[in-house]
């Protein structure tokens, strides 16, 4: 069973429809990319898997169960964590405290919820180096991180809220060759572990490189989908550009 | 030596007003050893306690962002204070009036912080408004006349001392900026307010209340002005409409010398607690060398920058 089953979510902003019946099925233990040109509905579509937006119409389920969030923090509580664009660390905080924000591990004295540091540094030290990431000391201000050592700050906080599925827009948008690699292979790790993963790129290359399956969107619809090993990036761009036979039949279909 | 280099990297503020505060000593020293006595330090802790509680709730504000500011602490220390004796000439039983100060204060901060979040204004607008309404009605209330009749037993706490240190200093002031640094570095709440204050939409993104912390935190900082004008009622014996007067300013002076980013999410609030020490010092000390009031405001502000400046030069080099 998919861990997450979207049926015909629709989102209008007024007059003008960012996404039109979109159907999604989102599977444990795989990396599903999501492309699409400029306005395409990417953002829209996460954002309401997130619990950022409200669909219009459709529905939403998670293991089966139909939800539906009316703010992020609803979606994290069943499992949903987003990995922003841009990151949404504190930089004057360290690793430790970013990956603990909003819940952190504390211990009640009268009422007043103090820190376990040591605890919450433990745990993150045990992440980071499952991970992997390379990233040696919980206490270090995130402020001085690089990059990709930031996006695996934030992927880390994922795994820490045990997020069953983790949504990355555009992690290596910004980042140099090297991190790039670190963070796709960063993306990997979190399906091995069972995670869903729906990674938004513009990147074709990085998108062949850590994807399990691929479907694209334009002007709101989901166009196609596709096995990675089914399809090859001459294909899926042209999806994207609407250049595809299948593509231009629908779009008469539609006018 | 090395240490005095780890101090300068990790606390460059702290460190910059403590050698203010020595330098300020030793000129006194030497130029007006009279005044280097017991009895100026007692005054100087004493005079140092109301703009102590107000700076530390002027620095919780700023700490938590979103431009976080509030210009009403002098009118509402000068409102709590008039307010309180109006109840207690009407009838009130006496012991209620540190409860009524408390309370009071803490609802004209609530105002402001109902104005900021909820109705979404500019806490510098809001703050300037409420200042002048805070003010306005004190002066209003009185008639520009101060409010006798406080009780003896408050006075006996007031103006008392353990040592050489005044009872609302050692009873109020210090364990107010303990507990505020204890919750600020060691719970939670202190995670979040740093985190908001640094960077309010990855806080709001993780699920941090910010909106209830920042209500809060204008009302705890109406509270410590309410406590400010208990202080000031148990010292004067009276209620004055224009006790406030300046607060505004003076604790925007000692947060931002004692280091607390004016864009909120850095600083500490020892650094604060030094500043307040090291101004009510220098004003201390320019009152007893005669220096006239426009030279006693051109110091404060010509300190304040060479901290800024220090503050930079260390960020430069970390
Ligand atoms: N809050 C909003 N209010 C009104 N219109 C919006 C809003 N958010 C998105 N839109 C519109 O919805 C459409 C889809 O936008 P969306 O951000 O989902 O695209 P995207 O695929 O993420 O594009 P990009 O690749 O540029 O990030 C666009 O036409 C956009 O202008
Ligand atoms: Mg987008």
């Amino acid at each position: 069973m998919a861990l997450v089953t979207a049926r015909n979510v629709t989102k209008r902003f007024g007059a003008l429809t960012a996404l039109q019946g979109v159907d999604l099925d989102i599977r444990k233990g795989e990396v599903l990319a999501l492309l699409g040109d400029n306005g395409a509905g990417k953002s829209t579509f996460i954002k309401i898997l997130a619990g950022a937006h409200s669909q219009s119409e459709g529905e939403l389920r998670i293991e089966g169960r139909p939800v539906s969030f009316s703010s992020p923090r609803d979606a994290a509580e069943a499992g949903v964590a987003t990995i922003y664009q841009e990151l949404a660390l504190s930089e004057n905080l360290s690793i430790a405290e970013n990956v603990f924000l909003g819940r952190e591990i504390t211990r009640r004295v009268l009422g007043v919820p103090f820190l376990r540091s040591r605890a919450m540094r433990e745990r993150v030290a045990e992440l980071l180096e499952e991970l992997d990431a390379h990233i040696s000391d919980p206490a270090a201000p995130v402020g001085s991180l690089s990059g990709g050592q930031r996006q695996a700050v934030a992927i880390c906080r994922a795994l820490n809220l045990n997020a069953k599925l983790v949504i990355m827009d555009e992690p290596t948008a910004a980042l140099a060759v090297a991190e790039t690699r670190k963070v796709l292979a960063l993306t990997r790790r979190l399906a091995e572990r069972g995670c869903a993963v729906l990674l938004i790129s513009h990147n074709i290359s990085d998108v062949f490189e850590v994807a399990d399956r691929i479907v694209v969107f334009r002007r709101g619809r989901k166009i196609a989908e596709r096995e990675r090993r089914a399809t090859d990036p001459e294909e899926i761009v042209s999806f994207i550009t609407g250049a595809h036979p299948d593509v231009r039949a629908l779009e008469q279909a539609n006018l | 030596m090395s240490a005095l280099l780890g101090a300068w990297r990790n606390q460059p503020v702290l460190l910059v007003l403590a050698l203010l505060w020595v330098g300020l000593i030793s000129a006194i020293a030497l130029f007006q050893p009279h005044i280097l006595n017991v009895y100026t330090f007692t005054g100087i802790l004493q005079f140092a306690s109301i703009l102590a509680l107000v700076s530390l709730g002027q620095s919780l504000v700023i700490l938590a962002g979103g431009a976080g500011i509030d210009l009403s602490v002098g009118g509402n220390v000068s409102l709590t204070a008039v307010l309180t004796m109006m109840a207690l000439v009407a009838g009130l039983d006496a012991g209620w009036m540190p409860l009524l100060c408390v309370a009071i204060g803490a609802g004209l901060g609530l105002t402001n912080g109902i104005l900021v979040t909820r109705l979404g204004f500019y806490p510098l607008i809001v703050t300037l408004g409420t200042f002048y309404i805070y003010s306005g009605v004190a002066l209003a209330l009185t008639g520009g006349s101060a409010i006798s009749g406080v009780p003896t037993w408050s006075l006996t706490w007031g103006r008392g001392s353990w040592g050489v240190i005044p009872l609302p200093f050692l009873t109020l002031v210090l364990p107010a900026f303990i507990m505020a640094a204890i919750i600020l570095s060691l719970t939670s709440w202190g995670r979040w307010i740093y985190a908001m204050g640094y960077n309010e939409r990855s806080a709001r993104l993780v699920g941090i209340p910010v909106d209830r912390v920042r209500i809060l935190l204008y009302t705890l900082g109406g509270a410590l002005s309410g406590l400010a004008a208990l202080v000031s009622l148990a010292w004067l014996g009276s209620a004055r409409p224009n006790i406030g007067v300046n607060l505004e300013l003076e604790s925007l002076t000692a947060a931002m010398l004692g280091g607390i980013a004016i864009f909120g999410g850095r600083g500490h609030v020892f650094g604060v607690f030094a500043a307040v020490i090291l101004l009510v010092t220098l004003k201390t000390a320019m009152l007893q060398m005669g220096f006239n009031t426009v030279l006693q405001v051109g110091v404060v502000g010509l300190l304040l920058i060479l901290v800024l400046l220090a503050d930079r030069l260390s960020q430069h080099r970390g």
